[in-house]
């Protein structure tokens, strides 16, 4: 498999757009603040990594992962060099809540929604004239799911270019559903630290341009080796980390690579109890016997979860790694869970310019896992 | 645009198909009028731990998924899957599946805080909730995907059913077309006409696993496009087909208030399954699949068309964003083999 990636958009708490983001990464800012979008008093967490871009706190109104979307993909396609007409190109989307934070809205204060924009093809049309437009709602998997599925349409045929998405927000259901299952209401995110108590969520979408063959003129950033995708199939949200090792070694084995070719892993990283513990036991099985362990970042330490988004963040990130050398912290890592201990993980950027490979964990809820590979192009 | 098949090399057949409809007997029943004798609602037989936490849609699913799999021969007396599971697949399509608890937990914490809801309800709240658990009730450990994807969602569904099986990355899939009823859905949807409360399955198979097991195929899985308008997308799957296919099955009306109607094309026999059920909204292109299906196994039929979405008259409210088409043909006589 061979995907090259032309283009890339990006926007999150920390920035609005791929190269501010970027940056801000590097300089470990973080896009925590208190909660804006609801009523703070009908909970207990206090913060979230949101987008601030609503009219007044407490205001909020819909379609906001919508117009994230556009403008990500957006950028993607004008840093591609591409027109704004996506007619015949294929566009898939990874989301977990898609627009229900609009039908919530639409619920709650009868705030007018069209059910038509549901999904984020009807958006799509209007803006890129897109036809063929996949709106997967695979839970926080949903972004490298769908590269995975993007790939193969590459792989058989089917299109010559693809663009992928990601796109979501926090609805107040999940923030208020998630306040109920911690123990302790999380203050930040906190990846692979012992005092982690659960995830945040963060809004935010990301987009990337993918060709078979590069077009004449273009030079693309990085290759997309192999996507590998799987189902736990035993629990409905516990993590599972023999199934999160297989689907690593599935990603490895399609990219054509070991595990000691690999620089740099983008880890999923949560920041809750158990989905750190098993994506570190995951590690520590598929990268036993590496001499040299891979670098680690966990950027949701800044972005929070941007849930099905989340993914593609981490993948955007990666190749601007390769890229450039600069590698972002996870920050607030003060006391590492003792799994990760053999790893390079910390809270500090470092610059090492001997990137070439990188792996993007994704993993969801149904237990569905994505990770990718992508190589810096020379 | 180029069609889905032109360069797909696996075939890739139906091998089973189920129903989970209130008063429909079975998948060759689609097309008869509802039997009020059998009215039931089908998730009242499921039996099993933790149901009360499953939602409407995901129960629906659970019903027709097992009903399918016994179809195709694939589930053993003990209930168990009689094939591997890691490679095989599900791919579930629905637009107001989880609709229900999102609303719901969202008024609750309105009315009485976090504190009201369930912690148990927390996967529910993510759309692919159904697809996981019917992995997890049958061991599916093979690429999981929920689609979400308006009025086309349901023949996008068998397409990438297709897809995932020709790239090799599964050998076997349980496509899944569901769309619950409930207060949420109808206020979102709304109430003017019946609405679909059900769930249609399919086995998708490649060709050799089929028949490696000695499996009976039903149909092949022919060609499929989803474009901006329905013109473009039955051009990309008819453009070197000489003979008009033997039925086609209309796509719905876009909701109100967008309201461009469904034109039955001249001299081919034509099927508006909304008309029978409700309208079905993401269910519509695999129930079109399951009931096209049936009418290839029990007459003499050679191929069906598929359509659903009406696409773009405008851009106004209400209007469907694209159109797809997908052509089933009919297995040669004897079964027992994909076409070469």
């Amino acid at each position: 498999m061979s995907g090259l990636i032309t283009g890339m958009g990006a926007n999150c708490s920390v920035g609005a757009d791929r190269a501010a983001t970027f940056d801000a990464l590097c300089a470990g800012r973080t896009g925590l603040a208190p909660l804006r979008g609801f009523e703070p008093a009908n909970f207990r967490a206090r913060n979230a990594y949101e987008i601030d871009d609503r009219a007044a706190p407490g205001e909020d109104r819909p379609l906001r992962p919508t117009r994230w979307l556009l403008d990500a993909v957006a950028e993607a396609l004008a840093d591609a060099g591409m027109a704004e007409d996506l007619t015949d190109i294929p566009v898939v989307i990874g989301t977990t809540l898609r627009e229900l934070r609009s039908v919530e809205l639409n619920w709650c204060d009868g705030t007018p929604f069209d059910p038509a924009d549901l999904h984020f093809g009807t958006a799509l049309r209007r803006r890129f004239r897109a036809g063929r437009t996949y709106t997967v709602a695979n839970a926080c998997a949903a972004s490298l799911y769908a590269l995975g599925m993007a790939a193969d349409l590459l792989d058989l045929g089917e299109a010559d270019t693809v663009v992928v998405a990601g796109a979501d927000t926090i609805t107040e259901s999940t923030y208020g559903m998630l306040d109920r299952v911690y123990h302790k209401a999380p203050d930040a995110v906190r990846p692979f630290d012992r005092d982690r108590r659960g995830m945040l969520q963060g809004d935010g979408a990301a987009a990337v341009v993918l060709h078979r063959s590069p077009p004449p003129g273009t030079r693309p950033y990085a290759r997309v080796r192999g996507v590998g995708v799987n189902c736990d199939a035993s629990h409905p949200s516990a993590p599972d980390a023999e199934s999160i090792g297989r689907v690593m070694r599935d990603a490895h084995a399609r990219a054509g690579v070991k595990p000691a070719d690999i620089d740099l892993v983008l880890l999923h990283g949560t920041g809750t109890p158990h989905n750190d513990v098993a994506e570190a036991q995951a590690l520590v099985d598929v990268f036993a016997g590496v001499e040299t362990p891979p670098r680690m970042t966990a950027v949701k330490s800044m972005i929070g979860h941007t849930a099905g988004a989340s993914g593609l963040h981490s993948l955007i990130t990666a190749v601007q790694s390769l890229a450039s050398g600069r590698v972002p912290p996870t920050l607030g890592l003060a006391d590492p869970i003792e799994e990760m201990a053999g790893f390079r993980l910390g809270s500090e950027p470092v610059v090492d310019p001997d990137l070439s490979l990188a792996q993007i964990d994704s993993f969801g809820f149904g237990g569905l896992n994505a990770v990718a590979v992508v190589e810096k192009v020379a | 645009m180029r069609a889905a098949e032109t360069t797909v090399r696996t075939d890739v057949l139906i091998s089973g198909l189920g129903t989970a409809l209130a008063g429909v007997s079975g998948p060759g029943a689609l097309l008869d009028p509802p039997d009020t004798a059998l009215g039931t609602d089908p998730v009242d037989a499921l039996r099993g731990p933790g149901l009360r936490y499953k939602d409407r849609a995901t129960k629906l699913a659970l019903c027709a998924a097992r009903d399918a799999l016994a179809d195709a021969g694939l589930l053993g007396t003990d209930g168990d899957l009689t094939v591997d599971g890691a490679d095989f697949g599900v791919v579930v399509s629905s637009n107001w599946g989880n609709v229900d608890t999102v609303c719901d937990a969202s008024a609750t914490i309105r009315r009485s805080t976090y504190k009201a809801t369930s912690p148990m309800l927390l996967p529910n709240t993510a759309s692919n909730v159904t697809a996981s658990w019917v992995a997890i009730t049958h061991g599916l450990r093979g690429a999981n995907v929920t689609l979400t994807n308006g009025p086309t969602s349901g023949l996008d569904a068998v397409h990438w059913a297709r897809t995932l099986i020709a790239a090799g990355r599964l050998r076997r899939a349980l496509v899944i077309g569901v769309e619950p009823v409930n207060e949420p859905v109808r206020h979102l949807v709304g109430d003017a006409e019946p609405l679909f409360d059900g769930a249609v399955a399919l086995v998708a198979e490649a060709a050799d696993a089929v028949r490696d097991r000695g499996g009976t195929p039903l149909a092949r899985i022919g060609r499929y496009a989803r474009a901006g308008d329905p013109a473009r997308a039955l051009a990309a799957v008819r453009d070197d087909e000489d003979t008009p296919p033997d039925a086609w099955w209309l796509p719905e009306r876009p909701l109100p208030p967008a309201t461009a109607g469904t034109t039955a094309p001249a001299g081919v026999p034509a099927y508006d399954l909304s008309a029978r059920h409700g309208r079905c909204s993401g269910a519509l292109g695999v129930l079109q699949c399951v009931a096209a299906t049936a009418e290839l196994t029990r007459t003499a039929s050679r191929s069906m068309l598929a359509t659903a979405g009406q696409g773009s008259t405008g851009g106004g409210p209400g209007e469907d964003d694209a159109a797809a088409a997908l052509v089933l043909h009919r297995m040669p006589a004897p079964a027992g083999g994909g076409p070469s």
